[in-house]
């Protein structure tokens, strides 16, 4: 009950985050640009395949892309300094000088603040439903609500990867470089290692066909995983690992379904250490 | 009874040693005031109370529970002040006092509880824009929730103005006549005369004194201020200079013109006087004052202290 009081706290205080407000005003615009262009590749395929625009593509091409880069970018701005910055300025003494204990606090931020990220997604998925059957016209209603959960759910694992960074220092600058240094890591650096070790191990920066390792090790940041797990549930081949690289035999850490697992490491694996962390630290 | 507990407890932090050896029992029902300067010690204190830190070695216990194994227990009964705490901007005052009579499980008024601190009317702002003094204020609403068998207040004046501080320590005798025992902190000692039953000061994590207000005058030598007028600057000034500081009793000289403040032991006063006139000089007048507990403070906390030391 603790932890329910704190995170109702929580989500009172970080929902009115102005920076907060302006990013989730910058993926509703995002999501109904990309519903537009969803509407127009729409069209343009429907003229080189005859087959019509499909529904579950229209909505991947119009939502996948802005949630991937804006969603962790909402979910760590809300998250990194949940503790770290209370342990700063000194008001965690007021709220663990209540009957809360420190897991109390930790989970309270992370379900208040999840709340918080899935309200901020909501109200950008509303608005690229408005764009889609404003552009597209049909959109099917399930497929949308799935491709929504999908996407609280990938905010939620970067919500508890910065509350996981965030109870891990005491600086919120630390925080913020581990949680913004993480992002540029996979967005960036990441990739560039795989080809550096690709070049090295192949010969070539674009073999006839990609090694399994290869697949394997792109397939393990939360944003791959985000969309495996979207591939797993649309069966949509469009989506996953094998459709990317062309490779028949993929390692399990490229399957689709693997993706949720991977999702579950990235949430479990960094809030556990923090909470560990946190529960034997001084304040 | 013993309310809060702590048996030789070390503190250190990496090679520092912030709290060395400490035993400190506050009694149920009592205000005790915990003195000392900054950095003596007195947050890490209470941080070990709090279960905010843990100690090195050594034991705290409240209310016969360990600090760190029964925390929430403990916190159920306690209200706490920590030091320069921050508002949540924002929220609003009222949003602060209802969260903690939520978390505490209790059924106070939270317009009640801010009308008794003084900021009832800035209820619906948000902390934010509140000034340190209207933070300070709300951050004692909260501790109150409740009506907490102990408060814990860590400097608790930081921010108010004189009569703003004039309503806490009202409030905090209040609060002590309904039964509650307070532990309160400050580095200022005219904070804790006027309302403490007893008093510790700290220095260096160690504790140096620990009575009533009238048993530390009592420990004291009688402290004098000598302030002397001569007729004019000796020829040799340093010379005399040191031969009063070298009086026996004789703590601290200075000279300003003519004028010759000496603090010194009530006995030392006539041998000061011969000691001057040895340089050729006339004293023209002298007077003394009593020393003010603020120096008694100082002698404790400041200088050498093994006059004092038990």
């Amino acid at each position: 009950m603790s932890a329910v009081t704190v995170a109702k706290k929580e989500f009172e205080d970080a929902v009115r985050s102005r920076k907060l407000m302006a990013m989730t005003a910058v993926f509703a615009l995002f999501t109904f640009g990309g519903a537009y262009l969803a509407a127009q590749l729409g069209e343009f395929f429907a003229e080189i395949s005859e087959e019509g625009a499909q529904g579950t593509l229209d909505l991947v091409f119009a939502l996948q892309t802005p949630a991937s880069y804006l969603v962790p970018i909402i979910a760590l701005m809300v998250s990194y300094k949940a503790i770290c910055g209370e342990r700063e300025s000194g008001s965690l003494k007021f709220l663990l000088g209540l009957p809360h204990t420190r897991n109390d606090v930790v989970f309270g931020k992370v379900l208040g603040r999840s709340a918080v990220v899935a309200a901020s997604i909501l109200i950008g998925f509303a608005v690229g439903l408005g764009g889609l059957v404003a552009f597209v016209g049909s959109v099917s209603i399930v497929d949308y609500l799935l491709f929504t959960l999908i996407t609280v759910v990938f905010g939620l694992v970067y919500v508890c990867l910065g509350i996981g960074i965030s109870s891990l220092t005491r600086s919120t600058t630390r925080a913020a470089v581990g949680a913004f240094g993480l992002i540029i890591f996979f967005w960036i650096v990441w990739s560039f290692l795989l080809q550096a070790l690709l070049y090295y191990v192949e010969g070539t920066l674009i073999p006839e066909q990609y090694p399994g390792w290869y697949v394997g090790l792109a397939s393990i940041s939360p944003d791959a995983a985000y969309g495996s797990a979207l591939g797993a549930v649309f069966d949509e081949s469009a989506l996953t690992m094998a459709s990317a690289y062309g490779i028949e035999d993929l390692p399990m850490i490229a399957e689709p379904w693997f993706g949720f697992v991977l999702l579950a490491l990235w949430a479990l694996v960094p809030l556990g250490l923090g909470v560990w962390r946190f529960g034997r630290t001084d304040l | 009874m013993a309310i809060i507990k702590l048996s030789n407890v070390t503190k250190r932090y990496g090679s520092e040693t912030a709290l060395d050896g400490l035993d400190l029992t506050v009694q149920s029902g009592e205000i005790y005031g915990f003195l000392g300067p900054n950095g003596a010690g007195k947050s890490t204190t209470i941080n070990l109370i709090l279960d905010f830190i843990r100690p090195t070695t050594g034991e705290v216990r409240v209310f016969g529970l360990d600090a760190r194994a029964e925390t929430l227990e403990i916190r159920n009964r306690t209200g706490i002040l920590p030091e320069g705490v921050e508002t949540y901007d924002r929220l609003t005052g009222r949003k602060h006092v209802e969260f903690a009579i939520e978390s505490k499980g209790a059924d106070d008024d939270p317009d009640e509880l801010l009308e008794r601190v003084g900021i009832a009317d800035a209820a619906d702002r948000k902390a934010g824009g509140y000034s340190k003094g209207m933070a300070q204020r709300l951050m004692l609403a909260t501790a109150l929730v409740g009506e907490p068998d102990l408060l814990i207040l860590d400097e608790p004046s930081t921010g108010l103005d004189p009569n703003a501080a004039r309503e806490m320590r009202e409030i905090i005798r209040e609060e002590n006549r309904r039964g509650a025992t307070v532990f309160f902190s400050s580095h200022i000692l005219g904070q804790v005369e006027a309302i403490c039953d007893r008093v510790g000061i700290l220095r260096d994590g160690h504790l140096v004194a620990e009575d009533t207000i009238e048993g530390l005058r009592d420990s004291m030598p009688e402290r004098t201020r000598l302030r002397v007028e001569l007729d004019r600057v000796p020829d040799d000034s340093a010379g005399a200079l040191e031969a009063v500081q070298s009086v026996d009793g004789v703590s601290e000289v200075s000279a300003d013109g003519t004028t010759l403040v000496v603090t010194c032991e009530d006995r030392a006063k006539s041998a000061v006087l011969r000691a001057i006139e040895e340089y050729g000089v006339t004293v023209d007048d002298f007077a003394t004052d009593e020393s003010s507990l603020e120096e008694l403070f100082m002698a404790y906390t400041e200088g050498d202290a093994q006059g004092v030391r038990q």
